[in-house]
């Protein structure tokens, strides 16, 4: 065995040896390493009302209830996962892009009541980009509603608004 | 635009940048360049055989 | 010689072969301006595109324009990286020069996408997001990424000795490289408050193509830019190798032949 070869394979056990640990390290504290807990997993496991923990998920459409106190809004409005929903109470100005539908994340504190009371309230966009004239026509064909889930894939656009524009020429007036 | 205070930003930083690291790169190649063929040039004769690289 | 040459020697060979300090100078010449002007005219192109003649985004408005050079420079910080090992790879199995000399420049072009990649990520997190800064698995590993370079760009540069500071950086460089699949896979592994990639090898992309195609034209462009900085760099670098050893030589203060492969990058080529 050359000096050459004997470094390349000490060089590659050592990476072997390296990428395992860190694979170990992080399975280990992949609980600690997720940004937010879901509701049900808030529900599964309460945490106390001391301990600040991030809530993430959807904005349950029609929860939202907004009111202004003075200068500051006070908002209400229900997190879910599919699975479970909890009920999130933030006084502040919402980020731009909260709306029903939307994923967002709530950093604060379950209560004694099961509620969430939130000091910061996060947006967290999917990973679709699409033009307002799609998102409009997509609408409008009736065959996605934002306020209930993520947008069908991009792929599956042309076809979709097709069939838009051509009921859109059957109810003129139907489009906002 | 919306926000264009940020693209304006994020843009702005991009553009910054590249045009340093390019301006950078090409100032120190010539710099690099006139050394290495000034320091060449009187000592050029002594080394016509040995040019082709082992 | 051995008959049978084993995979790490028949590797050196080619490498030494097509990375020769004086065939570099001469490829690296001829290369230049396909790499250059490329950049110019893509990176043009694409920002263009980009800034005027895409569609804004139905939810994200005029912000998701920053994705056109966001996402190119999150790309160019991990490849960069990539680069960064396989020049380690080649130094400390290979110790081949021509190597340690594109480590060290590749690490401070390599921080400085890095550096836009996290800053413009910034820019775009606060008006969509609602914050500058959060904690995710995603942001917090590219950021490991910036102090990996910031890392190597000292290491290298910290001995009086090249040769040691290109050891020590190969093995920082290399053992980094953990990182990158870490930054691949945070959106998948954990949730983050960063969104999954739009586009993968696997799957169709999840975005219009009127945003798409400049974004692929602005990947390109700046990716070309990266590539002709590097080769500008590293030509600069091997001239100022050949200068010092000519000056060295001329001064008298060469050490005995058979240590020059040991005491610093056998770079002189055609001067020797």
């Amino acid at each position: 065995m050359t000096r050459k070869s004997r470094r390349l394979w000490l060089v590659g056990g050592c990476l072997i040896g390296l990428g395992t640990a860190t694979a170990l390290t992080l399975s280990a504290f992949s609980s600690n390493i997720v940004f937010f807990m879901a509701p049900s997993q808030v529900h599964a496991h309460p945490p106390s009302a001391d301990r600040t923990i991030r809530l993430g998920g959807m904005v349950v459409a029609g929860s939202v209830r907004q009111q202004k106190h003075g200068d500051t809004p006070t908002n209400q409005f229900d997190v879910t996962d599919g699975q479970d929903a909890v009920t999130v109470h933030y006084e502040g100005i919402l980020p731009d892009l909260f709306r029903e539908g939307q994923s967002v994340v709530a950093i604060g504190s379950v209560q004694a009541d099961g509620s969430f009371r939130a000091s910061e309230v996060l947006a967290k966009h999917d990973e679709t980009y699409m033009p307002k004239e799609v998102a409009e026509a997509l609408r409008r064909s009736g065959k996605w509603d934002p306020r209930y889930g993520k947008p069908p894939d991009a792929a599956s656009w042309n076809s979709m608004t097709k069939t838009a524009t051509s009921q859109d020429k059957a109810a003129p007036q139907h489009g906002s | 635009m919306t926000h264009l205070p940020y693209i304006v930003a994020a843009y702005g930083m991009t553009i910054g940048l590249a045009v340093i690291l390019g301006t950078g790169a090409a100032l120190r190649l010539r710099r690099a360049r006139a050394r290495l063929a000034a320091i060449e040039r009187p000592s050029r004769a002594e080394r016509a055989g040995g040019v082709s690289a082992p | 010689m051995n008959a049978t040459p084993s995979l790490a020697a028949r590797t050196g060979t080619f490498f030494h072969r097509y990375a020769n300090p004086g065939r570099f100078l001469r490829l690296g010449a001829r290369l230049q301006p396909w790499l250059t002007w490329p950049a110019i005219v893509l990176s043009v192109a694409g920002i263009v595109w980009g800034l005027f003649l895409s569609p804004a985004d139905w939810q994200q408005g005029d912000s998701v324009r920053i994705m056109y050079v966001h996402v190119p420079a999150a790309w160019l910080a991990s490849s960069g990286y990539m680069g960064l090992a396989v020049c380690s790879l080649l130094s400390l199995v290979w110790r081949h020069p021509l190597a340690d000399l594109a480590a060290v420049e590749i690490g401070p072009v390599g921080a400085s996408v890095t550096a836009i990649c996290l800053a413009t990520g910034s820019l775009w997190g606060k008006p969509m997001w609602g914050t500058w800064w959060v904690w995710d698995a995603r942001l917090t590993s590219v950021l490991v990424l910036f102090f990996l370079y910031l890392g190597h760009i000292a290491l290298i540069r910290a001995f009086d000795e090249p040769q040691r500071g290109y050891r020590a950086a190969a093995i920082l460089g290399l053992a980094g490289a953990v990182d990158l699949p870490i930054i691949k896979f945070s959106v998948q592994w954990w949730n983050t408050l960063h969104q999954p990639d739009s586009i993968t090898l696997t799957a169709a992309p999840t975005m219009s193509t009127d945003m798409l195609w400049p974004l692929l034209v602005c990947t390109i462009g700046f990716t070309f830019g990266f590539a002709a900085i590097l080769v500008a760099r590293l030509r600069a670098a091997v001239m100022e190798s050949r200068v010092r050893t000519a000056l060295a030589m001329r001064r008298g203060r060469t050490e005995a032949p058979g240590d020059a492969q040991d005491s610093g990058p056998d770079l002189s080529g055609a001067v020797a």
